[in-house]
């Protein structure tokens, strides 16, 4: 497979490497980057396990995306919503409403739920149930993550996410 | 601090914080010096065929590729990945028949997704790709998808110790007839008014746990082979897979990584042994092995599907005077839990009501399909279907109210358990239908919803359930736990009880804060498998009630200590002193006091006088200790109810709100305890609604992903109210009893009751899918 070097920005920083063309966004943030908090669940973009924030505001399965497309692009992972230890709104929200069980798809949800706060910040229970639809879980039955979905968009500073034009780093 | 300042609170899960960071580790993520990767290569075009020709040499000179292994590379023995063997007494485990049919890789293909040899290589890419260089030639052999199909006398026998390819039946020396009950059935179903009698069809539904299967092995330089694993039952998979290899135990290190979903997905081996075969073959370099989701889907186990026969006898008044049962499972390919689900399914209906008869009958049939194996509730959201359904049919010819019938006719308190011969503790499911049924607004509904016209129809419908709170006296029931309490009084347990995702560790350290009275940030979960004693692991609804129940002995144990010591040097008999306020104290003198942290700090930092010869307190480390084997099993029991609207030009069926009661005794963790029931009810609305494992004529899987395999989205679900009753069971440890296994249950009775209510039409094949609901409309004539 033919090989390019590519510039991958990713919370906030440059990552230079080389790596195959059909490298999946998915497959660099882990393998090359060991960027592991984005995770793989089913690499067909059913599960939303991989979601990642493409410059603040759309969210995108990584599986789905090369990696040489997210070139030139602002990239946030789950690990990238926490800054200097301090957590991320939404991080506190999944937290305190008991919408974390087993963990698999939270960064995925906490980036969809970024992507959708970011585009809505006072969306109704049906546009959080709508936005949600494409990121599976199996243990909580959505409803702790549509209620934390709900406080993290009460917690956040709506005015702020409309300036900085997104979320993430 | 007041006795209970935890037990009872909605507290955070201890690692959401590092979830929701990203920061748990899972197998996958696990990255070791040296680290090789292995790709379990599996026959993907036929069902059931014989390998004739393996050829392994053009995947072999693939540059990167360190080895290839083919069935002859690797162990020859043969391993059952369930976990009966380790459960129960040898005599009882020959009774049942369980038998060890599975290879690492096979020269016999029995499912799609079967195993045929391994590839080791530095990358997972180069392990693909020397895949994909695999040649084998088989020679295909006929495929039977049905126990129908399989058990025909012609049919290819899968294994010679189990002719008809029935791998089990109720065995004949413990249960005379191959059935279990009490009553004469024939003779009492002869004095019945009315007999309902249907046979229903249960879906092959997969566990679908987020994680897909992952493992890590290491055969080190000390010779243990180390394997990172996600499974549910550490203390378990490492006798067998000690067995396996021919190895000591003490040769066998599992690690349990952070568990992305179980469901009983990992419950006993999955593809362990294949990436332990691995890394024995690669000494001292680890091996990885990420399956794909299609690979975890065609080669991993999932609920049992297959065919449930009832008849049921009622008197005019509603009196069930005999129930008569069948339960033929459809085990796939290998022998797996062929026992266990179809012995089991049963005991969730003797348990329930109070028939004046009733005769259960369980068998299970190999087929070509992936193999079946534990999945949340274990049988009991099967019998829920069938069971809950032909009562309602039962009530609504009789014109009796479906709630009243189960008030009337439920089992409680006194009543032979689901497991006969332990009575059950408690029960609080009358105040379940109670609560539930004013919640939805039973009544109301049922009356407004009997008379429809329109394009939309509603209904309303009642399902109610028992499960179980560990596997006592069935099973193995035993949890180890240390207690080590510091210098400082800070604590730490040791024990090796997983944690799924449910908060098994956050309610355990509820449950030794509210017993120590030490603030539950000064305790520590330790679990490593080298330092902690045994536990069977997490199943049948037992962490909290089997496991707690030895972190409140452990924690007692070190009160004792505590107390002991204080008393020598307070010179204050043992039962005149108590703990407070992390104080031991006299009850007659409360100027006689000493401080635990000054017992905790004088146990390890111990000095003698040189001159007096005397020490600052008793010599020794506290520690607590309990091997904890539970004398019940205080069974949880549930009620809920369910609202659907059904388009009937379409067929398609939306749940309107459900409403579960659940009789949870005490709730450790309310927060906890509510996440339980609405993720156990995603599941068995998946069941109930769409979700199914399809094959094609030729045992070829049509959905082996999320693709076309539709799994409830948080669009899909309906308006949730979770209504905890809490009465106290008087033999449980704080009188908790069970929740998780009881999630996916009686959902799933609740809404087929209630699209049946919409309709007047039982369903009697899951899922009731728009294709079925417009067929069954067009059979009907419903208009």
């Amino acid at each position: 497979m033919r090989t390019k070097m590519i510039t991958l920005c990713v919370n906030g920083r440059d990552h230079r490497f080389e790596a195959p063309v059909n490298r999946t966004l998915l497959q660099a943030l882990r393998d090359d980057l060991k960027l592991t908090e984005t995770k793989y669940g089913c690499g067909t973009g059913e599960c939303g396990g991989c979601t990642v924030l493409m410059d603040g505001k759309d969210s995108i399965c990584s599986c789905l995306t090369l990696a040489v497309e997210a070139e030139g692009r602002h990239i946030t992972t789950v690990g990238g919503m926490t800054q200097d230890g301090e957590l991320h709104p939404i991080q506190i929200a999944f937290i305190e409403e008991g919408a974390i069980q087993c963990g698999y798809c939270t960064p995925g949800m906490i980036m969809r739920t970024a992507s959708i706060l970011a585009n809505n910040p006072t969306p109704s229970e049906e546009e959080i149930r709508r936005g949600l639809d494409g990121n599976l879980c199996r243990c909580t039955g959505y409803e702790k993550i549509v209620q934390a979905v709900q406080r993290a968009s009460q917690m956040m500073d709506t005015t702020q996410i409309q300036k900085s034009g997104g979320m993430g780093q | 601090m007041s006795e209970k300042t935890y037990v009872g609170k909605s507290i955070p899960k201890l690692d959401a914080r590092e979830k929701a960071c990203g920061q748990a580790v899972y197998a996958a993520d696990i990255q070791l010096p040296g680290m090789l990767y292995g790709k379990i290569v599996r026959c993907w075009d036929h069902a059931h065929a014989k390998v004739l020709k393996l050829d392994l040499s053009a995947a072999a000179k693939v540059p990167g590729v360190i080895k290839v292994l083919g069935p002859e590379d690797v162990t020859q023995k043969r391993y059952n990945t369930g976990v009966l063997d380790v459960m129960v007494p040898e005599e009882v485990g020959q009774l049942l028949g369980d038998i060890e049919d599975q290879r690492i890789f096979t020269d016999h293909v029995r499912h799609q997704g079967d195993a045929i040899c391994g590839i080791i290589a530095e990358s997972e890419e180069i392990a693909e790709i020397a895949a994909g260089k695999v040649k084998v030639l088989y020679e295909p052999l006929p495929v039977y998808l049905s126990a129908e199909e399989s058990s025909r006398p012609d049919a290819f026998q899968f294994d010679e110790r189990k002719p008809g390819n029935r791998a089990f039946q109720l065995p004949e020396q413990m249960f005379p007839g191959n059935a279990y009950g009490w009553g004469d059935v024939d003779v009492e179903m002869a004095k019945a008014d009315l007999i309902v009698e249907e046979t229903f069809y249960l879906p092959k539904v997969k566990q679908c746990q987020m994680e897909p299967h992952a493992y890590v092995a290491h055969y080190d330089q000390t010779g243990r082979l180390n394997c990172w694993t996600s499974t549910q039952m550490p203390k378990c998979v490492q006798p067998k897979l000690a067995r396996l290899f021919e190895m000591p135990i003490s040769r066998i290190n599992l690690v349990s990584t952070t568990i992305g979903g179980g469901f009983g997905a990992r419950l006993g081996m999955v593809f362990e042994p294949e990436t332990c075969a691995m890394a024995l073959a690669v000494p001292g370099r680890p091996v990885k092995v990420q399956s794909s989701r299609e690979e975890d889907w065609v080669a991993s186990e999932s609920r049992h599907p297959g065919k449930y026969w009832v008849k049921l006898g009622v008197r005019k008044d509603g009196t069930p005077v005999a129930m008569d049962a069948h339960f033929t499972t459809n085990a796939g390919a290998y022998f797996t839990h062929a026992s266990g689900v179809a012995f089991t399914a049963g005991s969730w209906m003797t348990g329930l009501y109070k028939f004046g008869s009733i005769r259960y009958k369980g068998d299970t049939y190999y087929t070509n399909q992936a193999p079946s194996g534990a999945f949340r509730g274990y049988g009991n959201p099967q019998t829920n279907f069938a069971l809950e359904q032909i009562v309602d049919r039962a009530c609504s010819e009789l014109n009796i109210d479906p709630v009243e019938w189960r008030k009337k006719w439920h089992k409680g308190v006194g009543d032979d358990g689901w497991c006969m011969g332990v009575p059950y503790s408690s029960c609080a499911l009358d105040e379940c239908l109670e609560r539930g049924a004013e919640a939805i607004g039973w009544e109301e509904k049922r009356a407004r919803y009997a008379s429809q016209s329109g394009t939309k129809r509603r209904g309303v419908g009642v399902g109610v359930m028992t499960h179980t709170s560990g596997a006592m006296p069935m099973l193995l029931e035993h949890t180890t736990c240390t207690v080590k309490m510091n210098e400082d009084t800070s604590v730490v347990i040791t024990l090796s009880c997983s944690d799924l995702g449910q908060g098994a560790h956050t309610v355990l350290k509820q449950i030794a804060a509210d017993t120590l009275c030490i603030p539950m940030d000064e305790i520590h979960i330790h679990v490593n498998m080298d330092s902690a004693g045994f536990d069977i692991g997490s199943h049948a609804s037992r962490t909290t009630y089997v496991g707690g129940g030895a972190v409140i002995k452990a924690c007692e144990d070190v009160k004792r200590q505590l107390i002991e010591r204080a008393s020598i040097r307070l010179g204050v008999p043992e039962q005149a002193l108590e703990i407070k306020d992390q104080q031991v104290v006299s009850r007659n003198d409360p100027e006689k006091i000493l401080s635990v942290k000054d017992i905790c700090r004088s146990g390890v930092y111990n000095f003698t006088n040189p001159e007096t010869g005397e020490t600052n307190g008793v010599p020794g480390q506290i520690q607590g200790y309990a091997s904890h084997f539970p004398a019940h099993n205080s069974p949880p029991f549930g009620a809920c109810f369910s609202e659907v609207e059904i388009d009937i030009e379409t067929g398609e069926v939306k749940v309107l709100e459900l409403v579960i009661a659940h009789d949870i005794g005490r709730a450790i963790n309310p927060m906890a305890v509510e996440g339980q029931l609405e993720g156990g009810a995603q599941q068995a609305l998946g069941m109930v609604l769409t979700e199914e494992t399809s094959y094609d004529k030729v045992g070829l899987c049509r959905n082996n992903g999320f693709t076309d395999y539709k799994m409830f989205g948080a669009a899909d679900m309906p308006k949730f109210t979770t209504i905890l009753v809490e009465q106290p069971d008087p033999v449980a440890p704080f009188g908790m009893k069970s929740v998780g296994e009881a999630g996916p249950v009686n959902p799933v009775g609740a809404t087929a009751n209630a699209i049946s209510h919409a309709l007047g039409i039982t369903f009697t094949e899951a899922p009731i899918t728009p294709e079925r609901v417009l067929q069954a409309l067009q059979d009907q004539k419903v208009a």
